[in-house]
Formats: C-alpha cells, sequence, structure tokens
C-alpha cells in the first residue's frame, strides 16, 4: 500500500462554490411519491445543486472560488507557486483547466499548473499531489491553490434513476502553504482497485457521453475497501478512531456512508455531511462538507479526510486543520 | 439461515407480504422491486448476514432462491 506523509503543508483556506439552481428529489418527476421518499431515505439525498446551462465550464467556478480565496487571505496571485485543478468534466481536453486559468488570471510563469483526472477521491489525491510538490520548491512559504469539482450535469442522462438523483454540480478551491516551521505532518494512503473500473464509467455514443453507475458494485467496493484503507493509516500512524477529532468522508450517499462509519465504530457526531442539501458533489464534496458543516467548529486537532469512488480509487488523508483562516460555502448565479 | 428466515428477511426488506413469495418467485416481479431497492436489499443482506452479493451474481439471478443459493455459498 502506498502510505506516505509530508511536513510542512497547510491548509489555509477553503471556499467551495455551488450554483443557486436547486433541484428537490421530493418532487421528481420520474418518480413516484413513494419512490421519492424511499430515494430520500437511503440515499439522504434531498436537494442537488445545478448550473442553469450544462455547457458551463467548471473553470468558471474555479476562477469564482481563486478569486474569493485570494482576495479573502490577502494572497497576491503572483505569490502562487503550483496550482492544480481535479476534475472529469472538462469541457476541452486541450489545454488544461489549469494552463486555461493561469493564462486569464495574471499568475507568474514560475508556477506548476496542471489537471488530474480524478472524481470521488480526486480532492485528497490533489492534496497529496500539492503537498509533495510544495515540499519539492526550494523556497520557503511556498503556496499552492486547489481546484476540485465537477459540474455533473453535463454527463448525466436527466432519465437516468441511478445517476440523475444522486449527483450535484460544485466547485472548491483549497489554499495550501508550506512552512517547514510549522512541523505539520500530514499522512495519506491512497490505492486503487482497478478491477473495479466499470463501477462508474462514461458510455459515449454519437451524441451523449452519459455517466454510467453500477450502484451494488459501488456499495460493495467502498463497504469492502474503505475502512480497511481507513483503518491500516490509522494503525501506520498508532492512531485510534478516538484520537480524530473529525471524520469527513466523500459524500456518496447515506446508504454507502453510514455503511462505512459502523465498520469503523465511529460517533456519528465527528461524521458530518452535507448530503441532505448538495447531494454527492463529486471531488468537491469533501472541501464542500468542511465549509458548509465545520466552518464554526474546526479547532487544534486531527482531521480524516477519505475519498472513494470511480477507478475504483481511495484515497485517505490525516491531517490538522487547525491553520485555516478562511473556510466559505458560496452559492453563485451560474 | 434457513429458507423461513430468507424469506421473512426478504418480505420485511422488499415490503411485500410473506406468504405471497416463495423460492421460485421472481424477484424482479415484486411491485417494490426497483435498482433502489435492490440496493438496499444487498446492502441489508450484508449488514444483517455478511454476505456480499455482487451486481454481476445478481443480473444472473432470476428467483428469490437463485439470491438463496449464492447466500448458502457464501457460508
Amino acid at each position: 500500500m502506498a502510505i506516505s506523509k509530508v511536513t510542512g503543508p497547510t491548509i489555509k483556506g477553503i471556499v467551495s462554490l455551488v450554483p443557486d439552481g436547486i433541484e428537490d428529489n421530493l418532487t421528481d418527476p420520474y418518480l413516484s411519491y413513494l419512490d421519492q421518499e424511499a430515494l430520500v431515505n437511503a440515499t439522504g439525498i434531498r436537494f442537488r445543486r445545478k448550473v442553469s446551462c450544462t455547457d458551463l465550464s467548471i473553470k468558471v467556478l474555479f476562477e469564482k472560488g481563486i478569486q474569493r480565496l485570494l482576495n479573502e487571505l490577502n494572497w497576491d496571485v503572483k505569490s502562487i507557486d503550483v496550482l492544480i485543478c481535479v476534475t472529469q468534466t472538462a469541457k476541452v481536453a486541450i489545454p488544461s483547466i489549469a494552463c486555461q486559468l493561469h493564462g486569464d488570471m495574471g499568475f507568474s510563469k514560475s508556477v506548476i499548473a496542471y489537471d488530474i483526472n480524478s472524481g470521488c477521491s480526486g480532492f485528497v489525491y490533489g492534496l497529496h499531489t500539492v503537498s509533495h510538490l510544495l515540499s519539492s520548491i526550494d523556497k520557503p512559504n511556498s503556496r499552492a491553490l486547489l481546484c476540485c469539482g465537477d459540474i455533473s450535469s453535463s454527463i448525466t442522462n436527466p432519465e437516468d434513476l441511478s445517476v440523475r438523483p444522486i449527483f450535484s454540480d460544485a466547485g472548491s478551491v483549497t489554499a495550501i502553504e508550506f512552512n517547514i516551521e510549522d512541523r505539520n505532518t500530514s499522512f495519506f494512503n491512497l490505492e486503487t482497485i482497478g478491477e473495479g473500473q466499470k463501477a462508474i464509467y462514461t458510455e459515449k455514443t454519437e451524441h451523449t457521453n452519459w455517466m454510467k453507475l453500477d450502484g451494488i458494485d459501488v456499495f460493495n467496493y467502498s463497504a469492502s475497501f474503505v475502512p480497511k484503507n481507513i483503518t491500516h493509516l490509522l494503525e501506520h500512524t498508532n492512531f485510534s478512531i478516538t484520537e480524530i477529532d473529525w471524520f469527513v468522508f466523500h459524500q456518496a450517499n447515506k446508504l454507502i456512508n453510514e455503511t462505512i462509519r459502523k465498520a469503523l465504530v465511529i460517533d456519528i457526531k465527528k461524521v458530518p455531511s452535507s448530503l441532505y442539501d448538495y447531494g454527492n458533489t463529486a471531488s468537491a464534496s469533501i472541501p464542500l462538507t468542511i465549509t458548509t458543516e465545520l466552518s464554526s467548529k474546526l479547532k487544534s486537532g486531527w482531521v480524516l479526510l477519505s475519498g472513494f469512488g470511480v477507478g475504483f480509487s481511495i484515497a485517505t488523508a490525516l491531517v490538522k486543520l487547525d491553520a485555516v483562516k478562511v473556510c466559505i460555502p458560496v452559492v453563485t448565479d451560474l | 439461515m434457513s429458507e423461513i428466515e430468507f424469506l421473512t428477511f426478504t418480505s420485511e426488506e422488499l415490503l411485500v407480504e410473506q406468504n405471497i413469495i416463495n423460492l421460485q418467485t421472481v424477484f424482479r416481479d415484486i411491485p417494490r422491486w426497483s435498482s433502489l431497492n435492490a440496493l438496499i436489499y444487498i446492502s441489508r443482506l450484508r449488514e444483517e448476514y455478511s454476505v456480499i452479493i455482487s451486481s454481476r451474481q445478481l443480473s444472473e439471478s432470476v428467483t428469490l432462491n437463485d439470491i438463496y443459493q449464492i447466500i448458502l455459498a457464501s457460508k
């Protein structure tokens, strides 16, 4: 297993962004009243966010998030050394969204900028990448911006009841700064179970490129492998479940998240959820949950972040979030 | 798990009267059967009996007996 650690990078700020368009699973026209209630009870998802036009690029959310976060932190765009974008719904394959943002927003030429194609585990994968990049830069106080999110509605078949009531549009931007004097160490356990590649995938036809989801396989892979991944990281770092202050899981659905929580015997009060109001927001779900559920509660202590899904990919991080100065959820007119 | 226990569990999870199902019942004909309820049913089998049924196993199954045999084989 690829367990790693890095000392120095610290999360300084998080902004999450959702469009103002809301869909309600309790008024879903494709479901009967009984099925609407059963769906909300099982998934924990009532409301989902959707952009008004599915041609909108996730880049627009990232750009708004970067502007807001830099402004709140009083960071100059020229002070950024690393810009990583995690998404699976880029409107164009070439160039990367990171390079588009770099060109449009006045970043310095010396920035490392590229995209990572990742979904539900993407925030932790991105955090791992950014943390190690920052630790390799020969400069004190190097800085990174990590953008995560998807316009999932752009790859959702409106008639697919396995996908549409679950996924929601959102983006996030996280600011990370390297300071070796902080002595903050983050630990990671990243894994891939490629036999699960068909649990979630896109299927391209002449006119569509819809996401397909096998709910039973996603459930089985999540329930079988995520608790083991987390347990292995905790054992490796000599942490017990009770020593962790918060467990922020990717917001898959209530059925999966509760199965994982129960398997690890975690107090439900330590497991924030944004599912009811925002649904499954792919790689934005962990930062979105931190900003919407924990912004006033983050104190000194350890937080476990675990993303899992498309791939099948699992990524868990054990980090300190006590230096977060900015933690803001933003609803934007898109 | 006995046949009776399995049918009782299934009737409770799929909200169907126990006296109208048996091992020969085609489970997709049960009125409440849907992709969502299938997922809930599979998750409850895992929670209560530690039985893991894959998507492929379920798609290849037709009757409740097919599911019951998967459960027995896993024990």
